[in-house]
């Protein structure tokens, strides 16, 4: 650890003028550095070297020649680096990514909400437009959409990596951020273990594994809470929108929340994670229990549904949009709202 | 002058037999579509259930796409016809995209109100019609270029408003837009087939009645004007009854693509170009080829479903450039 924080003082912050700058901003919010470090660095910079010029340039000399001996039996790599670590992201691909990493971007709702949750939202210097929640979230920088995000802002903000989700089919903008010498860590969480891995990932990427860990104790144990084994599972129906209507298919994380919860998605077999699907189908696969994935246009079963088992006997739930679409931790509590629901008898 | 009349009651005869062919296609191809779908049905012993699949879901989409596909061919046969230009239609022209538009305004503003939707759509298709026709217009007469042209503006136009418009609404609401703009005939309820019923009786009727004088302006707006047709209220009559048919089509399923390019133009293949003939046999001919695209549309991939309007460019845009060479 000692030896990282030397390797930092000499590479990233190549000379002692930005030493200084580095740590001082350690004792300021974020906003605050990054404002000092973006506008003022020239000016700053300016004053102390005309002063200073000498002295500076021999502990310059000076400590680059310490870095350099300690970076070549370490790393191999020159002296102006950052110290590096190589991890591989869910994609298999090799990123190498800065010890300590203190400045990401998330390109996903739910990337964000799991940063949060293992304890480093307070490195996160970008968000996307659809990042609402934690709270805090909200007040982070804005780059643009999953689908969209703004380059530009984002190369702007130097982070040291980028977090993209596959589902916000980002890959076209990695060659770009890579090619701005910005790492690129791909997640691709298929399932609730795949959730649960992905924070164990992100903490160990982050340096907070201990807060990582406790997380996904806490979420393992209450998601087993949900497993409930029946013989003859209900029957689900799980309404993404009404007009026109989507469902969840293969590969959507609701239908193995659906399965854990003691019933089973009428959808399971379609292709496709969120499928439209023919209304005929939709009503004659009869389901026991529709749930509604919440939001504005999706308040009430679709019309066709108007027969069903569910319908007639009121047993449609609404679970918010957030919680159903979005592999963050949350995940666990529309885990637990869908066995509620199933099985309110097992909750009493 | 016996022979002119033979030949006149030869083509007649043609007329009568072309005609009854295309309604007994359109009744085989109804009926097709009926019992084709993702879930199969016994043509006999229906159980509630499956009869409330055919009568509620089924017959009501098979109808709103025979109104759509008759909608956007009799609106094509029109502008044809008017514009003198056999690229001439609704999609290529942006009168589709003006509906799209309208739809979408009332979409993202006026969401509660059922009704602003066709109105909405009505008005934009009007408006894209009337700027297209601005643009072509000029004291020269039309070329095909300009009107290729200005079709093009005006359709980028507004699809870029329509883009900018989408930026508004959210994830879900985002994706069920796109299908909808493709052209997607899965929202048809019954309130929608009559609607687009109403609107489609009253634009070919409308249409066939300025059959004779468009037949006479084919030949030459200026010409026409020297036999005593009223120029103006011709054209009123045609960009009103093909907004007002756009309009109820779009706001019902979308942007239905190349239906009103290929249907007309087949027909005056068949049939020649006299527009007493050509605008009721585009309308049968446009619903045919619309429930038969839908029906491709709904069993292709089933339980999934395509947009219409992929099938049809699909079938349409590669048809077209096979007309455009063998002419």
């Amino acid at each position: 650890m000692i030896d990282v924080s030397r390797q930092n003082i000499a590479g990233k912050h190549g000379n002692f003028c930005n030493n200084a700058l580095f740590f001082w901003s350690m004792n300021v919010d974020d906003g605050k550095a990054r404002r000092f470090l973006l506008k003022d660095k020239g000016e700053r910079i300016k004053e102390k070297v005309g002063r200073k010029k000498r002295f500076i340039f021999l502990l310059l000399a000076l400590l680059a020649a310490c870095g350099g001996v300690k970076n070549d039996s370490a790393t191999s790599s020159s002296v102006s680096q950052v110290p590096m670590r190589v991890v591989t992201d869910d994609l298999g691909r090799t990123v190498t990514v800065p010890v300590k990493i203190t400045r990401a971007v998330s390109l996903a709702p739910s990337l964000t909400e799991n940063i949060f949750a293992v304890g480093a939202g307070d490195r996160l210097v970008g968000v996307t437009t659809f990042c609402n929640y934690p709270e805090a979230a909200k007040s982070i920088a804005k780059i643009g959409d999953t689908m969209n995000p703004n380059m530009e802002s984002i190369v702007a903000l130097k982070p040291d990596v980028v977090f993209v989700s596959t589902a916000s089919q980002i890959e076209a903008f990695t060659k770009t951020l890579e090619a701005n010498g910005i790492a690129v860590y791909v997640t691709n969480p298929k399932d609730l273990e795949g959730l649960f891995e992905n924070l164990t990932n992100l903490g160990r990427l982050f340096g907070t594994e201990s807060a990582a860990d406790i997380l996904v104790t806490q979420l393992r144990d209450r998601s087993n809470k949900c497993f409930i084994p029946v013989r003859a599972p209900q029957r689900v129906f799980v309404q993404i929108s009404k007009e026109p209507l989507f469902t969840i298919g293969r590969g959507a994380f609701v239908t193995e929340l659906v399965k854990t919860a003691g019933g089973i998605s009428v959808t399971a077999d379609v292709e496709s994670a969120y499928p439209k699907i023919s209304k005929e189908t939709a009503s004659a696969l009869d389901p026991e229990v529709i749930i509604l994935s919440e939001s504005d246009d999706n308040k009430e079963p679709n019309e066709v549904f108007n027969n069903s088992p569910a319908v007639k006997k009121g047993r449609v739930f609404k679970i918010n949009a957030d919680l159903l679409s979005r592999p963050g931790p949350r995940l666990v509590d529309a885990l637990d709202q869908i066995a509620k629901d199933l099985h309110p008898e097992k909750f009493k | 002058m016996a022979l002119t009349q033979r030949s006149q009651r030869t083509q007649r005869n043609r007329a009568v037999w072309l005609g009854g062919a295309l309604l007994l296609l359109l009744v085989v191809v109804l009926l097709g579509a009926a019992m084709l779908g993702a879930e199969r049905l016994p043509i006999l012993d229906l159980s509630e259930q499956q009869w409330s699949i055919l009568y509620d879901i089924r017959v009501p989409r098979i109808l709103l796409g025979a109104c759509v596909g008759a909608s956007l061919a009799v609106a094509g046969a029109g502008l044809q016809s008017l514009l003198r230009n056999p690229l001439a239609e609704p999609y290529l022209l942006g009168v589709s995209n003006g509906a799209a538009l309208g739809t979408m305004v009332a979409f993202v503003f006026f969401q509660s109100l059922e009704i602003t939707r066709p109105l909405l759509a009505f008005a934009g298709a009007g408006l894209a019609t009337i700027a297209v026709y601005r643009m072509v217009k000029n004291r020269t007469g039309m070329n095909v270029e300009r009107l290729v042209l200005s079709g093009v503006i005006v359709t980028t136009f507004l699809s870029s408003v329509i883009v900018m418009l989408t930026t508004l609404l959210d994830a879900a609401k985002l994706r069920s837009f796109t299908f909808w703009l493709l052209g997607d005939l899965s929202q048809a309820t019954r309130n929608g087939v009559y609607l687009s019923l109403g609107a489609v009786v009253i634009g070919t009727i409308i249409l066939m009645s300025q059959a004779r004088a468009l037949n006479l302006m084919m030949v030459g707006e200026r010409d026409a004007f020297d036999f005593g047709v009223e120029v103006g209220r011709v054209r009123m009559m045609v960009f009103g009854a093909s907004s007002l048919v756009v309009g109820a089509a779009v706001a019902a399923s979308g942007s239905v693509g190349y239906v009103g390019l290929i249907v007309p133009h087949l027909v005056r293949l068949t049939v020649g170009s006299d527009n007493r003939l050509v605008v009721p046999f585009s309308a049968i001919a446009g619903a045919i080829f619309v429930v038969f695209a839908d029906t491709i549309a709904r069993t292709a991939i089933a339980p999934r479903e395509l947009p219409v309007g992929a099938v049809t460019a699909l079938i349409g845009a590669p048809m077209f450039i096979y007309l455009l060479r063998r002419n």
